[in-house]
């Protein structure tokens, strides 16, 4: 039994050990835990990873999406676009939904806080295509609320936001909670 | 070129290797967002949940990024559907209780060392119970623009 288990515990040890940094070009953000990483993965709906319950073309954005990797077949969350801008991935990965694409960015690996196999894209490029940038989320936000306009970064501007905001104040507690901490903190 | 033998054919062709079924729990747990916890890009752990991080947690709920369910031992169970609803990306359930800590009955998964969770019933919402701010002001700094305090 021990000599069975050894036997698997080396054979699992390539995939477990790859280095996906090499030939990375992701630019850092200098995060503690952040290694480069360009691999070759499978763009699928976790839902359907998980259940079999399948959304067609992964939920087009709307849902969260995953990358199977070729070399180990395992599914890495990306959580996050290269938009520094609190934007996720689901948009820019949704299209290519079921095609095998090649990535390259950030992988987070902080198993202390349970961080592991996630990601964060910072550019795709499809079988046979060019590299293209993960940056259209606010793009999209844009088309899909062409009247809130004004200064600043969308989530200034969005109006789903302002209305939580609204609602519940700034930390979430109520307009009482919001004012003693803001005559405080200001 | 031969052609495939049957049960090899029949392999290629399977369903993704999901799992037989998930583990049906009940836990308690805040509702958080995963990136601003998982890459530290803001401070440690315990300073981005709660009141002090909620403006954040409204800002990247909004935006698409994954939220999670923090368990009291420190367990974030990635958040797939939350109640019925699929769209999870961006979605309204979830910029709802961002923050807030929930009880839930769902199905949970493991798969290449992250928790996933699908919830089918938030058996209760708690609200925020978080109050970070009173040891970490509002994360980031920012959160709060200037003209809020005129």
């Amino acid at each position: 039994m021990i000599r069975l288990a050894l036997a698997a515990a080396l054979l699992a040890a390539p995939a477990a050990a790859q280095d996906f940094s090499a030939m990375s070009e992701a630019k850092t953000w200098n995060l503690y835990a952040e290694v480069p990483a360009r691999f070759t993965a499978r763009v699928a709906d976790p839902v359907c990873e998980l259940t079999g319950q399948c959304a067609a073309d992964c939920g087009t954005g709307q849902r969260q999406v995953v990358l199977i990797r070729d070399a180990d077949d395992a599914m890495v969350f990306p959580l996050k676009n290269s938009q520094a801008a609190f934007t996720g991935a689901a948009v820019e990965l949704a299209p290519f939904c079921g095609q095998t694409v090649e990535v390259d960015g950030l992988l987070i690996d902080d198993p202390d806080i349970g961080a592991t196999n996630v990601y964060l894209v910072q550019r795709i490029r499809p079988e046979g295509g060019a590299w293209l940038r993960a940056n259209q989320w606010t793009k999209d936000w844009a088309a899909r609320n062409p009247d809130a306009t004004g200064k600043g970064p969308w989530f200034r501007r969005d109006p789903r936001i302002i209305s939580e905001i609204e609602a519940e104040g700034y930390l979430g507690l109520g307009e009482e909670a919001d004012a003693a901490f803001i005559a405080d903190w200001f | 070129m031969r052609p495939l033998p049957l049960v090899l054919t029949a392999l290629l062709m399977a369903p993704p290797a999901f799992a037989a079924s998930g583990e049906r729990i009940q836990i308690t747990g805040e509702v958080i967002d995963t990136w601003c916890y998982f890459s530290g890009v803001m401070g440690p752990t315990d300073a981005v949940v709660g009141s002090a991080h909620h403006t954040c947690a409204l800002w990247c709920s909004a935006g698409g990024i994954p939220v999670g369910l923090l368990a009291p031992d420190g367990t974030v169970y990635m958040v797939l559907k939350m109640e019925g609803d699929a769209d999870n990306a961006g979605g309204d359930t979830n910029l709802h209780i961002a923050s807030h800590t929930i009880e839930a009955d769902g199905l949970h998964y493991t798969r290449d060392g992250l928790n996933y969770l699908i919830v089918e019933t938030i058996t209760a919402d708690l609200d925020i119970i978080n109050q970070t701010h009173d040891d970490f002001g509002v994360i980031p700094g920012f959160a709060i623009p200037e003209e809020a305090a005129q």
